[in-house]
């Protein structure tokens, strides 16, 4: 009897990568354990990355959804969205990443694309309503730039916001400190 | 619609019973059976004969495990033919116990893979995620008529034998989470649990799983979790899962192969490589595992055993006699907008052919190429096919299909 039953590898470009390193693989799967052990600053924007440095003096505000998304708006309107270090370290190793098309307008609260890793499919949901003008199209082929650097390198798309007030006004979205608060009561 | 032969360790009397079912004259109807139509009571006879222990038969009867399975499956093809035995739960009634807090175990009666897919994405959806302890773990099974189901960020044409499918009358779905391609058929059972993301772990299911088995019901071999985290028995795979998480949620879908027809899986899934095709994609590939069913006499017997597991391991709080609550359903008794949604959503081609990566794939004989990007030829070497789909393209008849490179290529994709 041959292959029926599968499972999924990362492949690339007809081969297989290379597994990511070792520090990585060890902090997957379990989050409940992990929230404890890093420092509060892990959750906050990589400042060489385009999400901060699209401004020269970084973003006017960064905020969190209790789903572990985090959007950083900019003076201009212009927002970069992606997945928090909590979120990808307990994802695991990243196989694909769903982005959204460009030139759509997604509604607070819908899914704007998913993160595969470890044959699970996660949602990641549109923090304030904006139409996305450009998505990572780096993460197509590489991946496991959401595990390395989620916060920055590995940002997913880049919207213009409706109103910068949405994200002021929303109750809903987090401060670093509440989204940090959070987690511990997850555990 | 029931199949004959859809259990391979059925007896042979079974199979004749079944197929009295399906010509419609149910076998029940006593008063038609005063002399005047023997066949009748032929089968009631054979009925009689069935449930009552023999000698030659003391082998089942000493296994009361093996004589209840038998019961309990003739009692769910009876349901299935006839809406009786398991009482099924309303449509009302699956929002009511979905939308509130609290453990429920679910069966879905129904064979049908998109209505079971979208059953399971509505209680996905609609249970109400906790702050604190998270009491609203659900557990489903759903065991689907002939298909081949492939993960949400795959690509059919590289997966799977897409003609043979169709020709051997397989359903071809792409379901909401991740992982590889599968086949299921009758003899397949599929669990899903669901529970709060923060408490999920990958293995964790399996692992219960694989307790209450090698507890509760020991075979030759006791079942193993592989490094993957997937059952094997006697070192080959039994069951495959797959995950999704969404909204402080998630669950965690597998197959448990007991009586399935594993012979007739030949040939629809693809190999890792087809000499002619290569591919460039970074869509989830699937890994081929050699494959066993497990030696349970039945599908009920194997969620019959979960449920004694599950409603062991979460136990309800509220008094010391209450266990989970186990529930039934179907189509046309449990259905709603949401869930009638999805199933449009899962059986378009839309959704099918027209949603998921973007792929490249290269004839090696004429170093030809066809790029394809949410289902459209977006460029290619092959004279005029860009900007139509690829589904158009692969569903053509060959011998329309022009210039022949075109067309042997196109083939080898079959």
């Amino acid at each position: 009897m041959y292959p029926i039953i599968t499972r999924s590898v990362p492949v690339q470009l007809g081969r297989r990568i290379a597994k990511p390193s070792l520090t990585l693989t060890l902090r997957t799967v379990v989050a409940n354990n992990g929230s404890k052990r890093w420092a509060s600053s892990v959750n906050s924007l990589t400042k060489t990355q385009l999400p901060f440095t699209y401004s020269p003096n970084g973003p006017k505000i960064v905020k969190y959804t209790k789903d572990h998304e985090w959007i950083a708006a900019h003076e201009d309107g212009i927002a970069f969205i992606g997945i928090s270090k909590y979120a990808s370290d307990s994802l695991g190793d990243a196989t694909y990443i769903e982005l959204p098309e460009v030139d759509t307008i997604i509604e607070e609260g819908e899914s704007m694309g998913s993160v595969e890793s470890v044959k699970s499919a996660s949602e990641i949901y549109q923090p304030v309503k904006g139409e996305v003008v450009e998505v990572n199209t780096e993460l197509e082929n590489k991946p496991q730039l959401i595990n390395q650097d989620p916060m920055g390198l590995g940002w997913i798309a880049k919207i213009k916001l409706d109103s910068m007030n949405d994200i002021d006004s929303s109750d809903k979205l987090l401060s670093l400190d509440q989204y940090e608060e959070s987690l511990k009561h997850d555990d | 619609m029931l199949k004959i032969g859809l259990i391979n360790r059925i007896s042979i009397r079974r199979r004749f019973t079944v197929s009295y079912f399906t010509t419609g004259k149910t076998p029940f109807n006593l008063s038609n059976t005063d002399g005047k139509d023997d066949k009748y009571k032929e089968l009631n006879s054979m009925y009689v004969d069935m449930f009552t222990p023999e000698g030659d038969e003391s082998e089942t009867v000493s296994n009361p495990n093996n004589n209840k399975s038998e019961l309990e499956e003739i009692n769910e093809e009876m349901n299935d033919l006839c809406n009786i035995g398991y009482k099924k739960i309303s449509s009302q009634d699956l929002q009511s116990i979905t939308k509130s807090p609290g453990r429920f175990i679910l069966q879905s009666l129904s064979h049908n893979p998109y209505y079971n897919l979208s059953l399971e994405d509505y209680i996905f959806r609609n249970t109400p995620s906790c702050t604190g302890s998270f009491t609203n773990q659900r557990l489903l099974f759903y065991i689907n008529d002939n298909c081949a189901v492939m993960g949400k960020n795959q690509t059919s044409w590289k997966e799977l034998h897409l003609k043979q499918l169709q020709e051997s009358g397989y359903e071809i779905l792409r379901r909401l989470s991740g992982g590889g391609a599968v086949i299921h058929d009758l003899g397949n059972v599929n669990y899903s649990f669901l529970t709060a993301r923060d408490e999920f772990k990958t293995s964790y299911f399996n692992e219960l799983i694989t307790q209450w088995i090698n507890r509760m019901s020991p075979m030759d071999y006791p079942l193993k979790l592989n490094k993957r985290g997937d059952i094997t028995y006697n070192d080959k795979k039994c069951s495959g899962s797959a995950f999704k998480i969404a909204k402080g949620k998630a669950y965690h879908h597998g197959t448990m192969l007991i009586s399935a027809q594993l012979d007739k899986f030949h040939g629809l899934l693809k190999p890792d490589h087809i000499n002619g095709v290569e591919w460039e994609c970074n869509s989830v590939d699937s890994v081929r595992s050699e494959i066993t069913n497990i030696p349970f006499n039945a599908p009920g017997e194997f969620i019959d055993l979960c449920i004694k597991g599950f409603r062991e391991e979460f136990a309800l709080m509220t008094g010391a006699n209450d266990s989970v609550p186990v529930y039934y359903c179907d189509e046309t008794s449990t259905m709603n907008t949401q869930i009638a949604e999805t199933m449009e959503l899962l059986s378009s081609d839309q959704w099918k052919y027209f949603t998921g990566p973007k792929f490249k794939v290269k004839s090696t004989e004429t170093n030809k190429t066809i790029s394809v990007e949410k289902g459209i030829i977006r460029q290619s070497d092959f004279p005029g096919i860009v900007g139509k789909p690829f589904k158009d393209i692969f569903d053509k008849n060959p011998q329309e299909l022009e210039p022949a490179s075109l067309r042997r290529f196109i083939s080898l994709l079959y």
